[in-house]
């Protein structure tokens, strides 16, 4: 049911292709690159990570494998058959344990063997303990210095606007690639806006650009689309998704609300509004209360904002509230370094939590040293629940006043207990009263003997008479009356306590002062389990060989460790190979729908490798140049061939690169999941634009789908339950956040179609948005585009579409012609009680008893029979099936005549105290009018029928056959009462056309909008609709929201 | 292994894997052909869940599920569960402890049945007089007599009935998990159905089928008992039948005008296709709840014909449409709580069974004589039973809630047909040989469909997730054929 975009094809094609040491057949091989990283993934950890090697083998050298362990040389150069190692992996001995080598990589290692165990330089004389890292380990791309390469020259030079183009050109021209032609000037204007405030643009921002004939017109808009304050709404979400943001903590299943979660994801929107540094940025969230001089106190607003960025590292999910254990706390810590290693190192990190990572040179004590770095900070011994750690914002004045009222309160909720235990008191005493003595009194004296002093009887008597067990938690089993009065103090109570003034709080990531834990290596990763300290630091293989930047223990001049500062230090430094790096690709694979590299939280070999390495490194050195300024990497990108060019394939490219991986064409993009909300509600005029502040709340509908309760904001102000996402949210692949979510999956299926379809937030809002193009539509669009088009909206016309009308009349004497064949018709003139009649009073002055009703009527005069009329709407045959009934004993009955206008009198039937079937068959044309007119016979008394008939067309032209039941038929007056059109229909699609595409629609699509609704409206009469008129225009709103061209971005 | 491997072969499922596998997945299917090492900590990224159907751990005996779910907890001791020394002690003071929930009203009176047990069927299971179509039914049942939850509220054993823990909500229900393990076998109904009672949702509501912390994929679709009958599946009535024919034709219209402008975008036409089928799905589910195909003699089996059991009997034959379909797992629900008999058991007891009795039973003889009993699984049983002492004044006495010992019985899908399993103690107030939990419950309905109870995890939060939540648990081999 679910199928993936085509953009993960490419992905999963390449990593089919790892791992990358399969060497070829006929190269010579090399221990360094071809066999130790076998050894690392599976033989390592016992023999050679370790200082004790398992059996005394240590696989780390090729001299130590000749030299072999206890049982003998590992292996012997040259004579595979004769290396004791290789039986053991052939015969699956080794690993130990279920996980076995690959037959691939033990032919790869016999091979090896085979050509003398070749090295590719001498081995050292010594070795340190652990795995060190090798040049070739170090040779991995995502591990060297950025550089800033030169920008290539390419033949298309005028398709180049900046070094992006160039490079990506450069590479196209290998494959006789090139850019797309520019996009229109519309698209763009739409891409840029939906890219960068998720929202689309309004029809005068769309205006305006398009009038706007200067040659640097682009650039301005992008420029200003940049300042918009929706900006950080749309890029600060993107944040939040690496940020792994909720408002509830996860872990158990109560997954507990994070009431202040909100400000610092407020922290983040009004970061990127102000397009704070990148560096600086970063570093607030990792370290912004070692920005601050405590104590946390009184803070000014700049300090807030610092300390409300450390909520970066509050993020992950907190089992410590409910479940308060080592393990919980642990488990938090683990997460929180997932999280930082995804979002700023894009390295797997967390691989090396248990023994050194088994593809990248990550060591395990390089994973307890970043753990050093903020062991303090999450001090597992002396652990701080959620609770016990927020960060109050209250000032000395308000504690003073929350005082004040508290004692005020205090003297209430005394008078309430004392109530409370008088009438368990009461309770108890009726309770003894239903005894008789003696055993009265010994169950009063056992109830008043304390606990541990009652004897076993006393107990077992007591135990015996559960309903003595009277308290403040059964009471009202006891006495219903005490529940309104305990419902009324605490009312008071709480009202009173409504003037304490509100206490916020942030949610912090503080040391706590003077305290600084060792950091120790868990053996396994188990915290049970510690083995030596570990001092802070850093990823070795990141940094320089042997000149790793030192992270000092303690800070001298502060009461904190200052780790985390200078590790964000670090991070920033603009020498850190990965950061830079790792943002860059964030940000381009948001503008382009892939990024250069496509695994954006793993650079390591676990990931993919850079389609365009060059171009990233180019990127990364001109961010950093530019001071980490984000808005100036947005104006970069977004301002190449390459963000400009279209979105529409060329067919010969196509074959030579279906997946884009060169760019040559811009991705047509499915929207998020919060930008297709945002922009239903934006377009149907209800989205509410309000920022920041507490998260808006979500409920379960009766069915247990959740749903925003009743908010129409921005969707990333809607709270983030772990454990109860948004159900259209959901629908679209928000991410629900166990860790954090680096990329987001794409799914389409059917679930998407049918909550489109038929959810109530869909219909809805398609609903808001056609009330709303009614109401504006006037005068809105190009009187040509839809000149001629127009639907007629008069009565007449409405009635026309329902075949059934109510009247009286006649048939006239046969010579004289009518104006409509030889029945004399008049629609009644009231509709009240399910009846057609003369007016609301019955008999009615004029038209006395003659009346309609779904099953039957009544006859009045002569001149004011009943007539139910049915005008065919196509030729063929038709045939009427009906049941007459007269119930009264009296009278002498009534007599049903079927007339047709074309072809006269078909037949009437009498019946009277009873019931007569009548079934006739005749030809008729389109328009023919079929009516049934009852009469009162000769005597006028005693007349109310019953009169029920089907009529059954087979369609000449179709052959299909359609039936009309005339109960079903009885109608009402067709009302287009509030159903008020102030535009015309066409005006109107045209005008939502315009808004929910921000297009205005060519002809032709006018055309198709107009044939659409004309041919609804009538569908929707035949089915009884009330509003006919706004249903259609909701309809075709409906579809335009569900469309292809609404969800994607092209 | 996180999940159930995939049913098809490496090769077509990598082939398949072109149209949509997201690298995650694909690690694992690396990992489990040995082409990675084996780090005990490869990331654990956002997975791409779908409802592609999975192999099992080992060849399974059930392909689905219908569960009638009692709510309230029926009285066994006036049911299922007869008991001699209850009987003969009628009315005396019980000398044991017991656990009550109302202490206001509770008595330690005992209480015996006021209905004759007589035994039944070849297997001679003994059944009291009040649901005489299960009596007719009981070489096809394996009745446990022994279940125990240890809590006597509702909601704390509703919760570990469903979803393995005791009183923790937000916890994916058993059948999320059996989708979550095995996938679906139809692309046009939802697989995992709730059928309510038009009286309104049972008690403890939408927790009864919550999917938990995973994927919407896996959560139960409620069938309710007025339209929309599907949640989003079918039009409001508004828009329902040609209304919507002529929206759906008009949004192709206007999806393939951009098609055009936008040739070879495959995401494009997978959506406009992905109409046809949602389109597709309100056809065959519609199909599915016509019981108008079904005959006469069918009808009465199931008590359709009878006022009293029409509605029931209705949705239980809804339910065996639906298996034919091949959903995977369908529960029916009673509004609130009937089976609670605090008071006047006398007649209500009599109701709850008088409605849904029949059938029940039919449904049971229906699958049989269809062959779709040895595929299929039945279960009747609530989350409780009841006190063997009285509760309330003798003229309008019931019986308490009792969590320590009551029963349930499954038909089908490979259980002991005409078993009686474990015993309650001499009064019937808790479960006394072979008790069995939720936890055991789970364990072995999951063993029957092919899945090992504490191999079929879910990562949640980047913790292993059990649906017996790493509790004690165990297959009860005994009563399985």
């Amino acid at each position: 049911m679910v199928h993936l975009s085509q953009r993960s094809v490419l992905l999963v094609l390449l990593l089919i292709a790892f791992p990358t040491w399969v060497a070829a057949e006929d190269k010579p091989l090399t221990y360094e690159r071809d066999i130790r990283p076998i050894f690392r993934a599976h033989c390592f950890d016992c023999h050679g990570a370790t200082k004790d090697k398992k059996g005394k083998l240590d696989l780390r050298l090729k001299r130590f494998m000749i030299g072999g362990g206890e049982t003998g040389p590992a292996i012997v150069p040259g004579k595979p058959q004769e290396s004791l190692l290789l039986h053991r992996l052939q015969a699956g001995e080794m690993p130990p344990g279920d996980t076995r080598v690959p037959d691939d990589q033990i032919k790869i290692l016999e091979r090896w063997i085979s050509q003398g165990a070749p090295t590719a330089r001498p081995e050292p004389e010594t070795i340190a303990d652990g795995l060190g890292i090798t040049e070739e380990e170090r040779a991995y791309w995502a591990f060297q210095p950025i550089t800033k390469p030169a920008e290539p020259s390419v033949k298309d030079a005028n398709r180049v606007r900046n070094p992006i183009d160039a490079f990506l050109l450069s590479r196209m021209q290998e494959k006789q690639l090139t850019f797309a032609p520019d996009a229109d000037r519309l698209t763009l204007v739409k891409r840029v806006y939906l890219d960068l405030l998720g929202l689309p643009p309004t029809e005068e921002q769309v205006t305006k650009f398009l009038a706007d004939k200067r040659p640097d017109a682009y650039d301005r808009l992008v420029d200003e689309v940049l300042e918009s304050k929706h900006y950080g709404e749309r890029w600060g979400r993107h944040w939040l998704d690496v940020a792994g943001y909720a408002d509830s903590e996860g872990y158990s299943n109560a997954d507990p609300v994070r009431t202040y979660a909100y400000k610092y994801r407020d922290y983040v929107i009004q970061s990127f509004n102000d397009n704070l540094p990148f560096n600086q940025f970063i570093q607030e969230q990792l370290a912004g209360d070692e920005m601050v001089a405590p104590p946390f106190k009184n803070m000014s607003d700049d300090n807030i904002r610092k300390l409300t960025a450390t909520g970066f590292l509050r993020m992950a999910v907190d089992g410590t509230d409910n479940s308060n254990n080592e393990v919980s706390r642990n488990q938090m810590m683990a997460d929180t370094i997932k999280i930082v290693s995804s979002s700023l190192l894009g390295v797997s990190v967390g691989c090396a939590q248990c023994h050194d990572h088994r593809y990248d040179p990550i060591s395990h004590d390089d994973y307890h040293r970043i753990r050093a770095v903020f062991e303090p900070t999450f001090d597992w011994k002396k652990w701080r629940t959620p609770g016990n750690r927020k960060l109050s914002l209250y000032t000395d004045k308000d504690v003073a006043e929350r005082t004040k009222v508290q004692q005020e309160a205090a003297v209430l909720e005394k008078e309430r207990n004392e109530k409370e235990a008088n009438f368990i008191k009461i309770a108890l005493e009726k309770e003894f009263n239903r005894y008789e003595e003696p055993l009265q009194a010994k169950l009063r004296l056992a109830k008043a003997t304390g606990g541990d002093k009652q004897t076993d009887e006393q107990k077992k008597l007591l135990k015996d008479h559960p309903n003595l067990n009277v308290n403040r938690g059964n009471l009202y089993q006891y006495n219903p009356d005490w529940r309104p009065l305990q419902k009324d103090y605490n009312t008071r109570i709480a009202k009173i306590k409504e003037k304490i003034p509100v206490e916020e709080f942030l949610r912090v990531a503080t040391e706590v002062e003077g305290s600084i834990p060792e950091t120790f290596l868990f053996y396994r990763g188990d915290h049970r389990q510690p083995q030596h300290t570990v001092n802070p630091g850093v990823l070795t293989v990141a940094a320089p060989p042997e000149k790793a930047p030192a992270i000092a223990s303690n800070s001298p001049d502060s009461k904190f460790s200052g780790r985390r500062l200078a590790y964000a230090k670090w991070l920033t430094s603009g020498k850190h190979p990965l950061v830079a790096r790792v943002l860059v690709n964030r940000f381009w694979l948001h503008h382009f729908g892939r990024g250069i590299v496509q695994t954006p939280d793993e650079f390591g070999k676990l990931g993919m490798l850079p389609s365009h390495p060059q171009l990233l490194d180019w990127m990364a050195s001109y961010f950093m140049e530019h001071s980490w300024d984000l808005k100036q990497l947005h104006r970069l990108m977004m301002t190449s061939t390459a963000y400009r060019q279209s979105s529409v394939r060329n067919p010969k490219f196509d074959q030579v690169d279906t997946a884009n991986e060169y760019y040559w064409h811009k991705s047509v993009q499915r929207l998020d999941a919060e930008i297709v909300r945002d922009r239903i509600l934006a377009v149907s005029g209800k989205l509410d634009r309000t920022m920041f502040g507490a998260a808006n709340g979500i409920k379960a509908d009766d069915t247990g789908q959740i749903i925003v309760d009743g908010s129409n904001r921005r969707s990333i102000y809607i709270q983030v339950r772990r454990t109860q996402p948004v159900a259209v949210l959901q629908v679209f692949d928000a991410p629900v956040m166990t860790v954090n979510c680096g990329k987001r999956t794409m799914s389409t299926g059917a679930n998407q179609s049918l909550m489109l379809m038929n959810s109530d937030f869909v219909l809805n809002y398609a609903k808001a948005f056609a009330q709303r193009v009614n109401k504006e539509a006037s005068g809105k669009v190009d009187p040509k585009l839809v000149a001629g088009l127009e639907i007629p909206l008069d009565p007449e016309w409405l009635a026309s579409l329902n075949p059934w009308k109510f009247g009286y009349g006649f048939i006239k004497p046969a010579k004289e012609e009518g104006a409509i064949g030889p029945v004399h018709f008049t629609p009644y003139p009231f509709f009240g009680d399910e009846t057609w009649k003369g007016g609301e009073k019955m008999p009615d002055e004029k038209l006395g008893y003659t009346f309609l009703t779904r099953t039957g009527g009544h006859p009045n005069n002569p001149n004011q029979r009943p007539i139910r009329r049915w005008i065919a709407p196509a030729t063929g045959k038709l045939a009427i099936k009906g049941i007459l009934k007269h119930s009264s004993d009296n009278g002498d009955g009534v007599q049903v005549t079927v007339y047709s206008s074309r072809l006269g009198k078909q037949g009437s039937w009498q019946i009277a105290s009873g019931l007569v079937d009548y079934d006739l068959t005749l030809e008729v044309e389109k328009g023919d009018v079929i009516d049934t007119i009852v009469d009162e016979r000769k005597n006028h008394t005693s007349d109310s029928f019953t009169n029920t008939y089907t009529i059954s067309l087979v369609d000449k032209e179709t052959g299909k056959e359609k039936t009309w039941p005339s109960e079903e038929g009885f109608h009402g007056p067709l009302k287009t009462d509030g159903d008020k059109q102030v535009a015309s229909l066409v005006e109107q699609a045209a005008y939502a056309w315009q808004l929910a595409y921000s297009r205005p629609p060519t002809r032709a699509e006018v055309e198709l909008a107009a044939t659409f609704i004309r041919t609804q409206i009538p569908i929707l009469i035949e089915h009884d609709s009330k509003t006919p008129l706004l249903q259609a225009m909701t309809n075709f709103c409906q579809a335009l929201i569900s469309s292809n061209e609404f969800l994607y971005s092209d | 292994m996180s999940n159930a491997s995939p049913i098809r072969t490496r090769r077509e499922f990598l082939t398949q894997n072109a149209l949509g596998m997201g690298s995650v997945a694909l690690a694992t299917l690396l990992h489990q052909d040995k082409l990675l090492g084996t780090p005990a900590n490869v990331p654990r990224g956002p997975q791409n869940y779908n409802l592609d159907l999975k192999r099992p751990h080992f060849k399974p005996q059930a392909k689905a599920m219908i569960s009638l779910f009692m709510h309230g907890g029926p009285a066994h001791m006036d049911l299922t569960d007869p008991k001699p020394e209850l009987q003969r002690m009628n009315g005396k003071t019980y000398q044991g402890d017991i656990q009550y929930s109302f202490i206001k009203r509770a008595s330690k009176r005992l209480m015996g049945s006021r209905w004759q047990f007589r035994k039944h069927g070849e297997c001679g299971t003994e059944i009291s007089e009040l649901p005489p179509n299960i009596s007719g039914i009981v070489d096809d049942i394996c009745l446990i007599r022994s279940m125990h939850t240890g809590y006597n509220r509702h909601e704390v054993s509703i919760r570990y009935m469903h979803s393995g823990i005791p009183s923790v909500t937000g916890r994916p229900t058993l059948g999320s998990w059996l989708l979550y393990g095995l996938g679906s076998e139809t692309n046009n109904l939802p697989s995992y159905m709730v059928m309510t009672d038009p009286g309104g949702h049972p008690v403890d509501s939408v927790n009864n089928w919550s999917n938990g912390w995973m994927p919407t994929l896996f959560q139960g679709t409620v069938m309710r008992p007025k339209d929309p009958r599907i949640l989003n599946l079918d039009a409001p009535a508004h828009l329902r039948g040609a209304i919507q024919q002529h929206n759906l034709g008009f949004l192709n219209a206007i999806n393939r005008k951009h098609l055009e402008r936008h040739p070879g975008e495959a995401d494009l036409e997978t959506r406009i296709s992905s109409y046809e089928l949602a389109a597709r799905m309100q056809t065959s589910a519609k199909e599915a709840l016509d019981i108008s195909q079904e005959t006469e003699e069918t009808h009465r089996l199931y008590g359709i014909d009878d006022p009293a059991t029409k509605e029931y009997g209705t949705r239980c034959l809804i339910a065996r449409r639906l298996v034919e379909r091949g959903v995977r797992f369908i529960q029916l629900f009673l509004n609130g709580q009937p089976w609670d008999n605090h008071q006047n058991i006398k007649s209500a007891l009599p109701a709850a069974c008088k409605r849904t009795d029949k059938p029940a039973a039919g449904l049971v003889m229906d699958l049989k004589r269809r062959g779709l009993l040895d595929t299929t699984i039945v279960h009747w049983g609530g989350e409780i039973g009841r006190l063997p002492v009285t509760e309330g004044e003798a003229a309008n006495s019931g019986r308490d809630h009792n969590g320590q010992g009551f029963s349930t019985w499954l038909a089908g899908g490979g259980f002991k047909p005409g078993m009686v399993y474990g015993e309650t103690d001499e009064v019937g107030h808790r479960a006394a040989v072979n008790k069995v939990t939720p936890n055991d419950f789970q364990a072995t309905l999951l063993h029957q469909f092919g899945l090992q109870y504490d191999k079929l995890i879910f990562y949640h939060n980047g913790q292993e997730q059990l649906l017996t939540d790493g509790r004690p648990a165990r297959v009860v081999k005994e009563i399985l054929t």
